[in-house]
C-alpha cells in the first residue's frame, strides 16, 4: 500500500484527572477503511475530536501525511484534508439541502473568496451530482431541519464528500436509524470508501461485518485489538470485554 | 445544461436579488416620505427623518443578529460614534462664525469647562470632509478591535452580548466624564441642523443604498456562510470556515453602517447626547429588529416604524404604561413570534410553496385536526426551541 495517511504517537488526553486516552499508537493507510469499535467510554468519539481538532490532547503527536497536526485549530486541519462528521447530526438548519452541500463544496473559506465568489454552472452540478449520490436530490430545495433523521445522517455525510476531503473521520453515522436506513448507510459508506480514505466509529455489528475487514478496538484509552474482523471477533480478550452481551455469536 | 433542468426539477426556487415587486414597492414608500414635507407637518417630518436614521441602526443590528447570530448590546456605540463626529464637525463650524457671549470662536460647552482653545486633536474636526472620514473609520476600527477580542476568542451568545453591553456603559461613562470635549451629560446641540426637504432626501438616498448593499450581502455566497456560521458554528467551524473572521466581518460592515445612521441623524436632529451611545438605544435597536424580523432586510425598517411609531403615540395617549406596553409587545414577538413580523410572513410563504411541493411529489401529507394543530404551531414557533434559542436566534437542536 502506499503507507499510512494518519499516525498517532503516544497520543494521550486527560480531563481534570481522567484519563481519556492512554498513550495511543495508532495508524490508518492511505485509502483504507478502518472500523474503530469500544464499548461505551473507550474514547473513540474523543479520538475523534483530537484528530479534527476539536480539542487539544495532552500529549502525544497526531501526523496526517506526515505532517505534524497536534493541537491545530479545526479550519485548519480541515485544509490539510481532513472532515468529520459528528455522531448528532450536525447541518444548517435554516438552509436549504442545496445551499448546505454548496456552502461545503472545496475551496472559498476565505472571507474575501466568499464575498465576490458567484457560484458557477459547474458547481451546481457538482452539488446535484453529490445529492443525487447520497439521495436527497428530490429535497434539495426543503430546508434541511424538514428532513429526517436517517436523511440528515446523509446530508451531512454528502457534505462531507462535497468538501472532498483525503481522510472522512465518520463518528457513529448509523445511531437511531432503523436497520432499512443502516443498509442504506453502510452503502453509501462503501461507495465513499472505494475514494476516499475512511476511519469509521461504529456500534452496530451488523454494519460492521459488512464494511469491515480490519478493525481496531479501543479500551479503556488504549487499543485492545487490531486486525481482520475474523480475528478481532475470535480474541477472547475482546470478547471479554466488549462482546458479553453475546453480539459477536454466531460470527 | 443539466442546470437549469435541475433547478426546475427540484424545487430550487432561487428569489432573485431583486424582485420586481420590491424595488416597486420601495420606490413608493420612497416618494411618500420623500414628498411628505410638501404637504405635511414639519414636526411629523422630523419624526420622519429620525424613524428612517433609526431603521438603518436596526438594520445595522439585523444584519449582525439575524443573520450572523451575534447578540450585540452595545451597537449603539457605533451609531453614537457616528453622531458625535458629525455633531462636532458641525458645532466647530458653528462657534467659528458665531462667537458666545464671551466672545470665544470654541464651542460654548469647551469654554464653560475652561478650555481656551479647541484642542489640536479636535480641530480638523471643523472640515466636514474630515468628520466623514473619521465617521467611516473609526468606528469601523473599533469594531474591528472588539471582534478580534471577542470572536478570536470564541465568545459569542450570550457572553457576546454581556460584554458589548459593558463596553456600552464604558463609551457612555467615558463620554459623560470628560465633558471639555464631549459635552459631557448636556451633549452637544446648538448648531446648524439639515432639518429640510433635501436633507430627508439625503437620508432616504442613504437609506435605500444600504438597504440594497445588505440585500447583496445577504443573499451572496457570504450571507449564506453567514446563515451557516448562525445556525451552527460548530459544523462550519469543522468545515474549513475560520467562524471568527466571518463574524468580525459582518461587526465590521454593520458597525460602519450603525456610525453613518448615526451621522444623519445628528445632522437631523441638531442634538447628540451619551443617551445615544449608551445600552438603552442599543437595545431599543435589539427591539426594532425583532419586530420587524431581524432576519429580513426589510423587516428592521417596518419594525423600527412601527414600534418608534407606537411609541409616540402611546407616550401620548397613555403616558403612564407606554413602557410597560413596549415591554409586553416585545416578549410576545420573542415568544410566539421569534422571526418577526416580516419573518414569520416568509415563512408561511416558505411552508406553503414546501407544502405545494410535497403534494407534488405525492408525498401524501397528513391530514386531520392533529395535523393542522402542528402547522399552525410551527407557523408560530418552532417546537424544539426555548426562549433563548429564540433570543440568540439558535436553532435548538445541537451536539
Amino acid at each position: 500500500m502506499s503507507g499510512n495517511i494518519l499516525e498517532i504517537t503516544g497520543l494521550t488526553t486527560r480531563v481534570s484527572g481522567y484519563t481519556i486516552l492512554d498513550d495511543l499508537y495508532f495508524s490508518v493507510e492511505e485509502n483504507e477503511l478502518r472500523v474503530l469499535l469500544g464499548p461505551n467510554g473507550a474514547g473513540k468519539t474523543t479520538l475523534i475530536d483530537m484528530i479534527s481538532g476539536r480539542y487539544k490532547p495532552t500529549g502525544g503527536k497526531i501526523l496526517f501525511e506526515n505532517r505534524d497536526i497536534t493541537g491545530l485549530a479545526p479550519h485548519k486541519i480541515f485544509k490539510r484534508g481532513i472532515c468529520r462528521k459528528f455522531q448528532v447530526p450536525n447541518m444548517y438548519e435554516t438552509l436549504s439541502v442545496f445551499d448546505n452541500v454548496m456552502i461545503s463544496l472545496a475551496g472559498h473559506r476565505l472571507v474575501v473568496q466568499s464575498l465576490f465568489h458567484k457560484h458557477t454552472a459547474t458547481d451546481q452540478d457538482r452539488v446535484v451530482e453529490i445529492l443525487e449520490f447520497i439521495g436527497l436530490v428530490e429535497k434539495a430545495g426543503f430546508p434541511a431541519d424538514a428532513l429526517s433523521h436517517g436523511e440528515r445522517q446523509w446530508l451531512e455525510m454528502g457534505m462531507l464528500i462535497a468538501a472532498d476531503p483525503k481522510l472522512l473521520l465518520l463518528d457513529e453515522p448509523t445511531t437511531g436509524m432503523t436497520e432499512a436506513d443502516k443498509q442504506k448507510t453502510a452503502d453509501l459508506i462503501q461507495r465513499i470508501a472505494e475514494r476516499h480514505t475512511v476511519l469509521l466509529v461504529e456500534h452496530d455489528m451488523h454494519v460492521v461485518r459488512r464494511l469491515g475487514n480490519f478493525v481496531t478496538v479501543l479500551h479503556q484509552g488504549g487499543i485492545l485489538a487490531e486486525g481482520p474482523l475474523s480475528d478481532v471477533v475470535a480474541n477472547e480478550e475482546v470478547r471479554q470485554v466488549y462482546l458479553g452481551q453475546g453480539k459477536f455469536s454466531g460470527a | 445544461m443539466t442546470t437549469v433542468a435541475a433547478a426546475g426539477r427540484f424545487n430550487l426556487r432561487r428569489e432573485p436579488m431583486f424582485p420586481l415587486w420590491s424595488i416597486a414597492g420601495v420606490a413608493a414608500v420612497v416618494a411618500i416620505l420623500a414628498t411628505y414635507p410638501l404637504y405635511g407637518t414639519e414636526y411629523v417630518m422630523n419624526l420622519l427623518g429620525m424613524f428612517v436614521c433609526f431603521s438603518i441602526f436596526a438594520l445595522s443590528i439585523s444584519l449582525i443578529w439575524g443573520f450572523a447570530g451575534i447578540l450585540s448590546l452595545g451597537q449603539a456605540i457605533y451609531f453614537g460614534m457616528g453622531a458625535y463626529f458629525i455633531a462636532l464637525s458641525l458645532k466647530l463650524s458653528y462657534a467659528a462664525e458665531n462667537p458666545t457671549r464671551y466672545g470665544g470662536t470654541i464651542p460654548d460647552y469647551m469654554e464653560w469647562n475652561g478650555l481656551t482653545e479647541v484642542p489640536t486633536i479636535m480641530a480638523p474636526l471643523m472640515h466636514i470632509e474630515v468628520a466623514i472620514v473619521c465617521l467611516l473609520f473609526f468606528p469601523t476600527l473599533l469594531a474591528f478591535i472588539f471582534g478580534v477580542i471577542t470572536f478570536k476568542r470564541h465568545i459569542y451568545g450570550v457572553y457576546c452580548a454581556v460584554i458589548t453591553l459593558a463596553e456600552a456603559l464604558i463609551l457612555q461613562e467615558f463620554i459623560i466624564e470628560y465633558q471639555a470635549y464631549t459635552g459631557g451629560f448636556n451633549g452637544i446641540t446648538d448648531y446648524e441642523t439639515y432639518n429640510n426637504m433635501y436633507f430627508l432626501w439625503v437620508i432616504l438616498g442613504v437609506a435605500v443604498l444600504l438597504f440594497a448593499a445588505s440585500r447583496l450581502l445577504t443573499h451572496s455566497r457570504i450571507g449564506t456562510v453567514l446563515k451557516s456560521v448562525r445556525d451552527n458554528d460548530v459544523r462550519a467551524e469543522f468545515n474549513g470556515y475560520e467562524v471568527a473572521n466571518y463574524r468580525i466581518f459582518v461587526f465590521c460592515f454593520a458597525s460602519m453602517m450603525a456610525a453613518i445612521a448615526g451621522g444623519l441623524y445628528a445632522a437631523w436632529m441638531g442634538i447628540v447626547s451619551h443617551l445615544d451611545t449608551g445600552p438603552i438605544l442599543s437595545i431599543e435597536g435589539v427591539i426594532w429588529a425583532a419586530v420587524g424580523g431581524r432576519a429580513t432586510v426589510i423587516g428592521p425598517f417596518i419594525g423600527t416604524f412601527l414600534v418608534k411609531g407606537a411609541e409616540f403615540f402611546l407616550s401620548e395617549q397613555l403616558a403612564w404604561a407606554w413602557q410597560l406596553v413596549m415591554g409586553l409587545l416585545f416578549i410576545f414577538v420573542v415568544k410566539f413570534m421569534p422571526d418577526g413580523i416580516m419573518g414569520t410572513i416568509g415563512k408561511s410563504i416558505a411552508m406553503g410553496r414546501q407544502r405545494a411541493a410535497y403534494a407534488e411529489s405525492e408525498d401524501a401529507f397528513q391530514s386531520g385536526p392533529m395535523a393542522v394543530i402542528t402547522r399552525l404551531r410551527s407557523a408560530f414557533t418552532d417546537g424544539n426551541r426555548g426562549f433563548m434559542d429564540n433570543l440568540l436566534g439558535r436553532s435548538g437542536r445541537r451536539d
